[in-house]
């Protein structure tokens, strides 16, 4: 009961926590800084050992900046429920994320709300309870 | 009258086939058969508990483990060889291939292989150090303890950074609980780094539905290549 309620917490991306298994996370970001963004998908990079996309964010200022987003690998994300064409360029996505610690506009990705209004968690499947 | 006795065998049927233990699948030689693919929890840290996972909430550290709990390379992340421990506790999955004289660990995580002889072979006296170590394993009954050592001493035990020394001795015990389950305990042994052993134990579950898949650590590792990680040393 346990594992399959926090299954639906993951599912629901109500619950996501930084995962990344070949390096600690509170090295590159920071868990202090959580925020969310809005902005239109530009590119995506299937790749390891972590998958990116990158959206154009409008800041305070009203200056567009495209933000770096890393999730899990596409092994993870594949098991997860996302295909290598799952973001599309042009898409407006909203994204919940951990900014970098040095500053740049990098970020680790927790949850993705897609077009359609699905959310998915970004990082490993792997301790979801599935 | 006459439809009861037939109900009342079914019923006793079902009974006994929901209170037998599960069979487990089985080698020709009538060792139990881990072979397949298996899910395992994901432990950054092994004094935490999680789903799966019951870590030891108070390491034993040495004065030399107090002075070393701080990693200042994250050798992971610059894609060297994640140790035998951080292996175990990865998050993708590993497939298990068995045979008589040894059992396979095919892990996912960085396509990363590990032999452990079963062939009554001991560890070899003049033993290099190497990431990995050398694994021998032994059937106790249904029970297979594995015995590695020979470790460089360049890994930490866990994404946490726990650390170790090249004394370090890992003990693990393997048990098919049913077809689908392992029941796994790891027992960290290291008298440089902890005063006296500590262990966590485990569950894994077999993924019928899941293949391994190919995975690797430098093809577009951005933290690295563009500089938010940086190498000791690195201007």
């Amino acid at each position: 009961m346990h594992r399959y309620a926090l299954f639906c917490l993951f599912a629901l991306g109500l619950v996501a926590l930084p995962l990344a298994a070949h390096h600690s996370f509170a090295t590159v970001f920071d868990m202090n800084k959580p925020t969310t963004f809005t902005g239109t998908v530009t590119k995506v990079e299937w790749t390891n050992p972590h998958a990116w996309f990158y959206v154009d964010v409008k800041d305070e200022k009203g200056v567009v900046r495209n933000y770096a987003c890393e999730t899990g690998p596409p092994n993870v994300l594949s098991r997860n429920g996302w295909k290598k064409d799952s973001l599309k360029i042009g898409d407006t996505v909203n994204v919940s994320a951990y900014r970098a610690k040095d500053g740049t506009d990098t970020f680790s990705t927790r949850q993705v709300t897609m077009p359609d209004g699905r959310k998915v968690f970004a990082g490993s499947a792997a301790d979801e309870g599935k | 009258m006459r439809h009861i006795l037939p109900i009342l065998i079914l019923a006793g049927t079902a009974f006994a086939q929901a209170t037998k233990p599960a069979a487990i699948p089985r080698m020709p030689d009538g060792k139990p058969d881990m072979s397949g693919v298996w899910q395992r929890p994901f432990v950054q840290d092994m004094t935490k508990d999680g789903p799966g996972q019951k870590g030891e909430p108070n390491p034993p550290f040495t004065e030399w483990s107090k002075a070393n709990l701080v990693e200042e390379f994250d050798y992971s992340a610059f894609c060297l060889p994640l140790g035998y421990t951080r292996a175990i506790n990865s998050p993708m999955p590993v497939e298990i291939v068995q045979r008589p004289d040894r059992v396979v660990l095919l892990y996912e995580m960085n396509n990363t292989f590990h032999v452990v002889f079963t062939d009554g072979r001991p560890h070899p006296k003049d033993l290099d150090p190497t990431w990995f170590g050398h694994s021998i394993g032994k059937w106790n009954g249904d029970v297979l303890t594995v015995d590695t050592v020979g470790f460089n001493g360049k890994t930490r035990v866990d994404t946490q950074g726990h650390p170790h020394t090249d004394a370090l001795h890992v003990v693990e015990t393997f048990k098919l609980t049913d077809a689908d389950h392992i029941a796994y305990e790891v027992t960290v042994e290291d008298p440089k780094a902890y005063t006296h052993p500590w262990k966590n134990t485990r569950t894994f579950t077999k993924r019928k539905d899941w293949e391994i898949m190919e995975y690797n650590c430098n093809e577009n590792n951005k933290e690295v290549m563009e500089g938010h990680l940086k190498y000791p040393g690195a201007k």
